[in-house]
Order: structure tokens, then sequence, then C-alpha cells
């Protein structure tokens, strides 16, 4: 039996940013995969690292830290992971909308964001594109696009080089614990005994949770996206419409039509290779990757509704990932309540590219039981703030065993 | 959208997609066959030469008369054939996601038979993006439907029958072909294409590749070498070609894009030219109602393709209940036995073992297979 101070068990993009902080400080860590690196929702997302977006409050502040450190993570990586400082401009198509942007940059704003709200006119100088249905949008610089599958192999070959062990292909089948205390976890492919696992299972951490006895309300919210052949440059910005941002905070504001049930927002960007990818959807489903004909309709009609010039471009592919969504949106990070060792990374919805950086850093401090950098609220991210969550309601609500 | 429904689609009016439209529509299933070429028959209609093999396999027939003879059956029995229309996507409940001359449809169907054919196999070496490269399919069509020559003075890589049959089509379309390369020690193809390669005077290099292609902005040229006994190209034994084209004849993969959609199970099977979906006698793959004939099935030949067509086609309209399994039997019988005949010879046993490999895996697949 092999011997590590940490497993990480996942490779997605937070197993790997976990992994990578923790052999640079000196860990010793092995990832457990059970597929390949980067095969999980990592692979089957956008590129966004996406200030914009984020509640302001603890959200934004994890996100505003974040982005700082990819230009050093660059450095230090020999993959290039076109980390690319681009801005994100959010198309309004209603006066209600127009409201709720305006109190939302408001306080974005006042949280260090410099986000401004465009008239109609102004919007579509700057965005020659967005000729479509709108009145106006908003125009934020801090934001970024990034490769997802370069930056999670980024992480991988930078924690390989500092000396982490990776097992590819083995599947976590059970954690033994030993006095309260994590002892080795369980592979079908050998046992591995260690000090602490850390839980980087993304929407599927549940199932690793369960090993244990640990509730964990995490559920799988499914994304849909369109790509489209390779364009000349098409947008210089990430574009996403006001409806995305209800869609993640005021599902009140949707409609009951069978697109507002969908979660139907728009999200583009464009790729190095010029690819745009034309997002997308926010579905509990359950478990299923698969995309569906409905969707792709209401992605692409809602996208070309902002986008006219859309239309004249040919779709080359569909593809689905499934956001490991949690009740309040903010990740599950840090130790748990019973169990000595077991350490929580997942839970960050849509914002897993964004908040990796950070992510492994917080993680890796409190493993190393360092005095932290940051004066984040911990309590606010630990399992232990869903104490009194109904988690069979839950499971139910959000169709976790479908 | 337009909402359309149908008993039996079949994707791809190729020679498989033809013969599964036949079977099916003579036993009364509505039909529905759908290409996205503006002219049926895939690849058939580029293949103007004489076929091999025996009278029911149209031996001596040219490949685009076979063509013809198989769509004025088509025509004779009422199947709706919608040209024009590509099939992207196949969705939950075997709806299917069609763009048909630039309109969007949602077909349902009962039974699903995927005939769409393969593709060529690309190959890298540097100056390979240059124009000028190309799939020798590619330039076949080029010469033979839409009468363009893809270049003046040719260098062909793989002598199999695509390479040998498309160089010969390319010096009677008014080219000249340098040479053909082959990696391996023999021809590829049968003799009698290679015969009159040879007779006209053009080498046919086996035990060579190709290392570069020459050029700054399109092909000028090309550096070909000699082989070792490990595949590893002979120091000092390159040679430059002035040629302006280079085809690539390195075989054909699957076209097996809609099949993964479904969900059902494929094996790696490389003497059928990659992945392939499982499936059983009657061409079913492990989702039930969705059936594949023709190269999709494994890259063989377009007689091998109608005869699995028509098995498909069978088989789905049994399903339905539109045939007796006594009937059904008695016709799948004839066309499984002449494709028994067909995989014979030092070419055919090699695809027959690994056809058998894959019905063997079948059925290891079949006890949990599943329903869309
Ligand atoms: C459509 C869509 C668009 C998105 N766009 C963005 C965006 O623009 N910006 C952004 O920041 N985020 C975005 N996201 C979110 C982001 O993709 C996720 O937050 C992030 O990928 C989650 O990473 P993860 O490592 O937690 O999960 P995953 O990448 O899913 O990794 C978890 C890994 O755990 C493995 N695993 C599971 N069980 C076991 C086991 N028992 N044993 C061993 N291994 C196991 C899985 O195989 C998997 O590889 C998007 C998501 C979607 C779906
Ligand atoms: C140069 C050459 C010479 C050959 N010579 C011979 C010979 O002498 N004898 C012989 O028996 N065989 C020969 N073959 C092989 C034979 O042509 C193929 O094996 C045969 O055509 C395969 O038939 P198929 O119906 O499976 O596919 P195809 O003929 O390739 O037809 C598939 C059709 O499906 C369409 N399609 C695919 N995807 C979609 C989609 N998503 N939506 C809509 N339509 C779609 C394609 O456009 C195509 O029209 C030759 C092949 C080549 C390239």
């Amino acid at each position: 039996m092999s011997s590590v101070d940490a497993v990480v068990i996942g490779g997605g993009v937070i197993g790997c940013a976990v992994a990578y902080n923790l052999a640079k400080a000196g860990v010793s860590v092995a990832i457990v995969e059970r597929d390949d690196i980067c095969a999980g929702t990592s692979a089957a997302c956008d590129t966004a690292i996406h200030l914009q977006s984020k509640s302001p409050g603890l959200h934004l502040r994890m996100a505003q830290e974040s982005i700082k450190l990819f230009p050093e993570l660059q450095k230090d990586f020999d993959e290039d992971i076109h980390f690319k400082k681009t801005g994100t401009m959010i198309a309004i198509q209603t006066r209600e909308q127009n409201e709720v942007m305006r109190v939302f940059a408001e306080r974005q704003r006042n949280n260090g964001l410099d986000v401004v709200i465009l008239d109609r006119a102004a919007a579509v100088e700057k965005q020659p594109m967005m000729k479509g249905d709108l009145v106006g949008a908003t125009y934020c610089t801090a934001d970024a696009t990034i490769h997802p599958q370069f930056l999670t192999k980024g992480y991988f070959q930078a924690a390989k080089k500092y000396g982490a062990k990776a097992m590819l292909h083995t599947n976590v089948e059970n954690i033994a614990l030993k006095d309260g205390h994590v002892a080795s976890v369980i592979t079908n492919r050998g046992n591995i005994q260690c000090k602490y696992v850390v839980n980087a299972c993304g929407a599927y951490a549940p199932f690793i949770g369960k090993l244990t006895g640990l509730d964990i309300p995490i559920a799988p919210r499914r994304g849909q996206i369109v790509v489209t052949e390779p364009m000349p440059k098409f947008t210089h910005t990430i574009v996403n419409c006001a409806r995305y941002i209800a869609a993640k905070f005021r599902p009140d504001l949707l409609g009951t039509s069978e697109a507002d049930r969908m979660g139907i927002g728009l999200s583009l960007t464009q790729t190095e290779r010029g690819n745009l990818l034309i997002g997308g959807t926010r579905e509990f489903v359950g478990y299923d990757t698969r995309t569906t004909q409905k969707a792709l309709l209401y992605i692409l009609q809602h996208a070309a509704n902002i986008l006219p010039a859309l239309k004249d471009i040919h779709i080359i592919r569909t593809f689905a990932g499934l956001r490991p969504f949690t009740p309040d949106g903010l990740p599950i990070l840090g130790n748990v309540p019973g169990i000595e060792g077991f350490v929580m990374a997942a839970g960050h919805e849509g914002d897993g590219l964004a908040l990796s950086a950070i992510t492994g850093r917080l993680i890796t401090e409190i493993i190393c039981e360092k005095q932290s950098a940051y004066d984040f609220d911990l309590t606010k991210l630990s399992l232990e703030r869903y104490k009194n969550l109904d988690i069979k309601a839950f499971e139910a609500q959000y169709a976790v065993y479908k | 959208m337009n909402v359309m429904e149908t008993d039996i689609a079949v994707i791809g009016a190729g020679p498989a997609g033809l013969s599964a439209a036949i079977q099916a529509a003579r036993s009364g299933a509505k039909v529905l066959l759908l290409d996205e070429n503006k002219a049926p028959g895939g690849q058939l209609f580029k293949q103007i030469h004489k076929f091999f093999g025996s009278k029911e396999h149209h031996a001596g027939v040219r490949g685009f008369n076979i063509g013809q003879e198989l769509l004025k059956e088509v025509q004779r029995l009422g199947v709706t054939v919608m040209l024009d229309t590509v099939v992207y996507g196949i969705y939950e409940g075997l709806a299917l996601g069609v763009v048909h001359q630039d309109n969007h449809y949602s077909i349902k169907a009962k039974r699903v038979i995927l005939a769409t054919g393969g593709q060529e196999n690309y190959m890298a070496f540097p100056g390979s993006a240059l124009p000028g490269v190309m799939g020798a399919g590619a330039a076949q069509t080029m010469i033979n439907v839409h009468r363009v020559l893809p270049g003046n003075k040719i260098l062909m890589i793989g002598s199999g029958n695509v390479g040998l049959i498309v160089s010969y089509q390319l010096m009677q379309a008014g080219a000249e072909v340098a040479a053909l390369v082959e990696a391996m020690p023999q021809i590829g193809g049968y003799g009698v294409h290679a015969a009159k390669i040879r007779r006209a005077g053009v080498p046919i290099h086996t035990s060579h590749t190709i290392l570069r292609a020459l050029g700054e902005k399109e092909v000028e040229g090309a550096v070909i070498a000699r082989l070792d006994q490990n595949m590893r190209p002979v120091a000092g034994s390159e040679r430059e070609l002035s040629v302006d084209t280079i085809c690539l004849a390195v075989g054909l993969n699957p076209m097996t894009e809609l099949a993964w959609m479904t969900g059902c199970q494929f094996e790696a099977v490389p003497a059928l030219g990659g992945p392939i979906p499982l499936h059983d006698h009657n061409m079913q793959t492990t989702i039930n109602g969705v059936y594949v004939a023709g190269d999709i099935a494994g890259v063989e030949e377009a007689s091998s393709a109608m005869e699995e067509g028509n098995l498909a086609g069978i088989a789905a309209a049994e399903s339905l209940g539109c045939l007796r399994s006594d009937e059904a039997n008695a016709q799948k019988d004839i066309y499984l036995n002449r494709l028994m005949a067909l995989r014979t010879g030092p070419f055919g046993e090699k695809r027959r073992l690994a056809k058998e490999h894959l019905l063997e895996a079948m059925k290891h697949a079949s006890a949990d297979r599943v329903s869309s």
C-alpha cells in the first residue's frame, strides 16, 4: 500500500489546482481520477473568468483575488493557458432588466469593480455585432477568458513538476477512517494511506460524501453549449445578457415559458482559433450530459436576437456539462464536522475556472494550518453552514439522483 | 420548426441507404430517405469504373449505373427522398434534428437506419496543410462529379484500390500522375487496377513514404524516401518530385458521429477502419430501433454495403410488424449468404473475422441493451 500526506479525489480544474498548490507547498500528494485529467465538467464548459456575474460580497472578492493569480500561474506553467483580459458586455433587453442591472452594477462599483452602463447607441458602437434587440449594455473591463483544458493541464503538469503523483483511470470506492480521522482511500486499483483527503469531485462530490456518511448539498445543473466554425474576429469581449444574470440570481424575474424553465441566457466567447462558444442553459435534469434539440434552438434564437450576424455562421458541435450547484451559489470549501482530515473543495457551479486559483490557495492554507493571506469568512464556505438544510428535500427538488 | 413523422428514417443515400430504403418500402413501411448531397448515390455516383464480383453484385456494371438502378427502384416504391438535407443530431425518442434546404425540421422516426458511410483518413507531414494536398476521394469528386481537374502533376499516397482507381481516373481526366508511393512492401489493391497504372508507365514505389511537401503558398513538389523493415526512412534515399498536387489515399474511417449521439456501444476494430457501433445479424445496434449498414458498420465496399442495407431494411420493417418473421428470415438468409460469399479470399477473410469479432462482442453487450 502506498502512502502520501494528501489524496485529492478528482482530476478536474479544482482537483488539479489543489494538488498543484499542495505539492508546491511541499505536501506529498496524489491525484486519484476515475477517468482522465479534465474529463468531467472542466472539459465541458465556457472560457470566462467572470467578475461581473458575481454577487457583490464574498463571492466577488474571491473572484477578484483569484483573477490576480493567473499571470503568476502562467509563468510557472509550461502550458499556454490563453489568459486574456477581454472585458464583458451584458446585453440589456428590457426596462425591467435595465433597472436590475443598474442596481447590480452600482453595488459592484462600490466593491471596486469597474462597471458602466451604456445606452443602445454606445453599446453598438463598442460592440458592432450587437445590433439586435437591446436597450443597452453594461461594460466591465476586468473580466478575462482562459482555455479550460489547458488551464487544467497546466495545473496538473506543474503539480507533477513539484512531485505530485497521479493515479488515472482509478475509481475511489471507499474511504477508511480510524478514530474519526481519515486513514486511507480505497480504490479499484489499491489503497493509499493518507492523512487528508480532498473531495474535488465537482457535481459528483455527494457520492464521495456518502462514503463517509456526509450529506453534501451539491446538484448537477446542466449547461448546453453550441460551437461554431472558426470565424475572423467576431467579438473582442465576452457577451452575456441580463437574463443570464437573472437566471443565476433572480429566477423570479424569468417567465414560465419552456425557454425560461430551461434557464436560457446568452454567454458568448471566442476562442483563439476563432470558434464561438454560444451558451447556454441552466437545467436540473440529474446526471444527464446529453444535448437537446430544443435547447439548441432556444440558445441560437436568443443569441441571434442580440447578435443578428450569428444567423449566417455554421454550427459544428454541441456539448453539455454539469455545473456543481449549491443552494447559495458559493462553493463548499474546507474541513467538515466530525471527520478529521476530510476536506471539501467542490460546488463551484459556473465559476470553477475563475475560482480555481484561489481555491487551490485556500485549501493549501487549511491543510498546512497556515495563517490565511486572505480575510475571507470561511464559515460562509464551510459544509457546516448547511447543517439545518433538509437534504432529502434538496435532492428531490434538484433531481440529484434522477 | 417543422415536425414530421415516419416509420423508418434512413440517413445517407449511398448504396447501403438506398438498399435499406428499398427493402423497407417493399414491405409497406413508410420510409424517409435523407442525404446531405443534391444527388443521391453516395460514393457510387463518382465511380465511373466497372464493378467486380458476381452478377448479384452488379459485376461489370459501372458504379454510377448501379446507383441509378437503385434510385429508380426507390422512386418506383414511393420512398420520400429528401436531398440537400443534413441530419445534425439524434435526440431522445429517436427525434432527428434536420436542416433541409435551409429549413429546420424535427423528424420523429420509429426506426432509424444509419447509412452515413465513411470519410477519408488524413495523414500529417510537414507541408500537409498546404493547398494542393487533398483526399483522393475529394479529387475523384472533383473530376467525376464537378468535372474540374484538381492539378496537373499528381503524387498519390497509398496503393489500395482507392489510390489505384483514382490515379487511373485522374489520368483519364488529363492529369499526369508522377508516382504512387506505398509504405508496405506490396501493392495494397487488386492486381488488375495496379496493372492499368503500370501499363501507363506510372511507377508504384512500394516501401516508400512521403517525407514532406515543398512550397510556400501551395504544393510545388514533394520529397519521398524509402522505408526500412522497421518503417523508418532510409538516409540518403530521399528523392524530390516536381508535383502540384498530393492525393492521400490512406484509408477510410466510419462516419459515426450520429451513432455516438444515440449512446450505442462501440468496439475499436482496426481492420474495419476504427471504432464501429456493435451490431447483430439484423444490423441493429445496442440501442433498440437504431440500425447501421454500409461503411459506418465497418469500411468494406459498395457490394457489401448493399447487402447490409438489405438486411437492415428487412429487419427494421420486421420489427414494425410489416413482415412476418418467417418471411423476413427467408429473405435475410439470402443476403447473409451473399455477404458470406463477399467476405472470402485474401481481402475478404480479414473483414469476415473482424465482423465475427463484432458479432461476438455484441452478444455480451446485448444483455444490457438499452432502449432509447
Ligand atoms: C456549460 C458550462 C459553462 C461553464 N462556464 C464556465 C466559465 O465560463 N467560467 C468558469 O469559471 N466556470 C464555468 N463553468 C463551471 C466550471 O466548468 C466548473 O465549475 C468546474 O469545471 C468544476 O470543476 P471540478 O474540478 O470541481 O469538477 P470536474 O471537472 O467535474 O472534476 C471532477 C472530477 O472528479 C472525478 N470523479 C468523480 N467521482 C470520482 C471517483 N469516485 N473517483 C475518482 N474520481 C472521481 C470525475 O471523473 C471528474 O473528472 C461552466 C460549466 C458549464 C457546465
Ligand atoms: C475511389 C473508390 C473506389 C471504390 N470502388 C469500389 C468498387 O469497385 N467496388 C465496391 O464494391 N466498392 C468500391 N468502393 C467502396 C464503396 O464506394 C463504399 O464502400 C460504399 O459507397 C459505401 O456505401 P455506404 O452507403 O455505406 O456509404 P456512402 O456511399 O459513402 O454514402 C453515404 C451517404 O450518406 C450521406 N451522409 C452522411 N452523413 C450524413 C448526414 N448526417 N446527413 C445526411 N446525409 C449524410 C453522405 O453524404 C453519403 O451520400 C470504392 C470507394 C472509393 C472511394
